[in-house]
């Protein structure tokens, strides 16, 4: 019998730690660095919540299409889309994945089915629709996925878009990533029906909740979910319950959080530390490998970082470059 | 004054990913909520005047003040008293089991459950002596009786006022305990299975191929989940003193097959090899390599060969509300007359 009681094989789940760790230091870098001044516009990091955008992603491939979330730098790293690329373009520079001119809340790869970064709440959710249909028309068994937070669940697009994914029956897993809090506003204040789930029935779209900080609940569930969006059993929902280490932005005096919030969410409910203790405690992996790939990532978001700040500004001429595209 | 009845309602039951492979229901937070004001305005025509509630924040309360509120305006006076245990809310099944301490902390004489196998048996965890009222709101729903929450309210309100004898009122029930070692690491109330998982992921089981074992408290073929298979095998009342063991292997291996209803929805081939009676009090040795226990449905427990795992029946573990019995006697002895103005 193998040794391994994970429903991955070792290198993949080395693949997904090193998505997970490489997520949560390219946002422990950036908070770093958002600090001292360099960096323009807004960051609002994904730190604590690396295990449901890669839980999910681990199953996705190139052919299908993310919409993103003003938060996007974790979905865009668990969907593949270059480090490098994307601390450029936070630093605003023309290496950067938009050439600079988008900044952390507009980061895309199309080439990775990446579809953006939106600094528009709810706003993927339509497009994903988009997306999906155009897969479900060409019959390639592409799925798309839409990331939003608890906030946005109350957006007119995102209710719109489960109606048009019903209706269509579109490949769409719509996804609220719920950390507990819609920027600073209790879900008690803003929400009539707090349940996703219950949202998601409305629309007659089943809603499955799992443990967001467990990695191994988020992938088995997603599987099941995707498999069935691929193969043609319609649009489904996903919550995944989780905490953010940091504000809602970088700046965020964070008065709503309970004294001690943090402390217990860094002690407890870490998901990297979680997915560590079960993979090393299985004896699947040593935590010497665990160790290295944390010293390979933390040196390639090093690299990243230097690049990005000695790489050029985009120049005046570049100013209505890319700003049209051609079909 | 001191509530005689505390209310567990489990806000995130019925939202596995049994939705996803079958079409479970969404039992949603309204309904919650509607169940436990039908509860609520029972118990109080039954003479309880204060209730002792667990919190959650997936608005099941926010939705029972509104209605306390439009009661207040109509000037209606069918609600008790509703009090809200002071605890940290986490939105897991610790809130389960520390309001149930409170409860017992509280005195109440009665908890009704609203929830599945799994709430049931967070709450049975808990309560000791204290009998629950289960209502069905979970995905298989094996422990909880169904009936209209209305007359469960009735039951629990008049045997809470000591309006019925607690002969007829409170009946045992049979227990499950999971010793890893030394130790009960776990119970069940309905059924423990043995799959193949090795983690325990998503928790619910839903891969036939992947079944190895089955204990039962009890066994009705009127039910979902694992039990079902024991149920379609052998029914065994939650009264008789025994259990059911039985063997099961992937269907391509097993002696016979069995279609059964093993999850809302799903009737598929389950392969079995044998079936036994399981005394109460008698610990059996798992002989299984690896693998993961499921309790009431839901993987808990990873084990492997360096684990010594026994499961134990135990008799009279706990006690729940007979509302049956409770409403003949009602019936029998006019406990709900009135007098005519």
């Amino acid at each position: 019998m193998s040794n391994n009681p994970f429903p991955l094989p070792k290198e993949k789940l080395l693949e997904a730690y090193t998505k997970m760790k490489t997520i949560r230091e390219f946002e422990e870098r950036l908070h770093v660095e958002f600090a001292k001044g360099d960096i323009p516009g807004f960051v609002h990091l994904y730190a604590g919540e690396e295990a449901s955008g890669t839980g999910i992603m681990m199953h996705l491939e190139d052919k299908d299409r993310i919409a993103s979330t003003h938060r996007g730098h974790g979905h865009c790293i668990a969907k593949g889309v270059e480090v490098e690329g994307m601390m450029a373009e936070i630093y605003g520079k023309s290496t950067g994945t938009g050439h600079g001119k988008g900044g952390s809340m507009h980061i895309a790869d199309l080439s990775k089915g990446m579809m953006g970064a939106n600094g528009i709440l709810g706003a993927g959710a339509p497009l994903i629709c988009g997306a999906a249909l155009a897969s479900k028309f060409r019959g390639d068994g592409g799925v798309g996925i839409t990331f939003f937070g608890d906030g946005a669940s109350n957006q007119g697009t995102v209710l719109e878009s489960m109606n048009l994914a019903a209706v269509w029956n579109l490949p769409v897993i719509f996804v609220v990533e719920n950390n507990g809090y819609a920027e600073s506003t209790s879900i008690d204040y803003a929400v009539a029906v707090d349940s996703y789930i219950d949202r998601a029935a409305g629309f007659g779209i089943p809603g499955v909740t799992v443990d967001g900080t467990d990695f191994f609940a988020v992938y088995e569930a997603a599987g099941e979910i995707i498999k069935r969006a691929r193969e043609g059993g319609g649009p489904a929902f996903l919550e995944c319950k989780m905490v953010r280490f940091f504000g809602h932005f970088e700046g965020d005096a964070q008065t709503y959080r309970a004294k001690g919030e943090n402390e217990e969410n860094r002690a407890n409910k870490d998901c990297i530390k979680i997915f560590r203790s079960k993979v090393s405690g299985a004896g699947v992996i040593s935590e010497a490998e665990l160790n290295k790939i944390d010293d390979e990532v933390l040196a390639r978001i090093e690299a990243s970082v230097q690049r990005a700040k000695k790489d050029p500004l985009p120049t005046a001429k570049d100013l209505l470059t890319d700003v049209y595209v051609s079909y | 004054m001191a509530p005689l009845v505390g209310i567990v309602a489990n806000p995130v039951s019925a939202s596995d990913i049994r939705r996803i492979v079958s079409n479970a229901s969404t039992l949603q937070v309204t309904d919650r909520a509607n169940i436990i004001l039908r509860v609520l305005s029972a118990l109080r025509a039954c003479g309880v005047t204060d209730v002792l509630m667990m919190p959650e924040k997936s608005g099941i309360r926010r939705h029972i003040t509104r209605a306390y509120e439009r009661a207040a305006n109509l000037k209606e006076d069918i609600f008790p008293e509703l009090h809200v245990v002071r605890q940290d809310i986490t939105s897991t099944v610790r809130d389960t089991v520390r309001a149930t301490a409170a409860m017992r902390e509280a005195g109440c004489k009665i908890i009704i459950v609203l929830g599945g196998d799994g709430t049931h048996r967070a709450v049975v965890s808990q309560c000791g002596d204290i009998p629950i009222a289960g209502i069905s709101t979970g995905t298989n729903n094996a422990f909880p009786e169904h009936r209209e929450p209305t007359i469960t309210g009735m039951a629990v309100g008049l045997a809470a006022m000591g309006k019925v004898p607690e002969a007829f009122a409170f009946e045992g029930n049979k227990r499950l305990d999971i010793t890893i070692g030394d130790t009960i690491k776990d119970i069940a109330i309905v059924d423990v299975a043995v799959v193949t998982e090795r983690f325990v992921g998503a928790k619910a089981i839903w891969k036939p191929e992947n079944f190895r074992e089955l204990f039962v408290t009890f066994s009705d073929p009127e039910v979902i989940g694992m039990s079902a298979i024991a149920g379609l095998l052998e029914p065994v009342s939650r009264r008789e003193a025994h259990g059911l063991m039985v063997n099961l292997a992937p269907p391509h291996e097993a002696k016979t097959l069995l279609n059964v209803p093993f999850a809302p929805g799903i009737i598929g081939a389950i392969g079995v090899n044998s079936v036994r009676r399981m005394p109460a009090g008698v610990p059996y040795k798992l002989d299984f390599p690896a693998g993961t226990i499921a309790l009431d449905g839901e993987r808990e427990l990873a084990f492997d060969q360096s684990d010594d795992v026994t499961i134990t029946l135990v008799k009279d573990a706990f006690r729940t509300v007979n509302v049956s019995a409770i409403m003949r006697y009602a019936s029998q002895h006019g406990l709900m007359k009135v007098k005519a103005k």
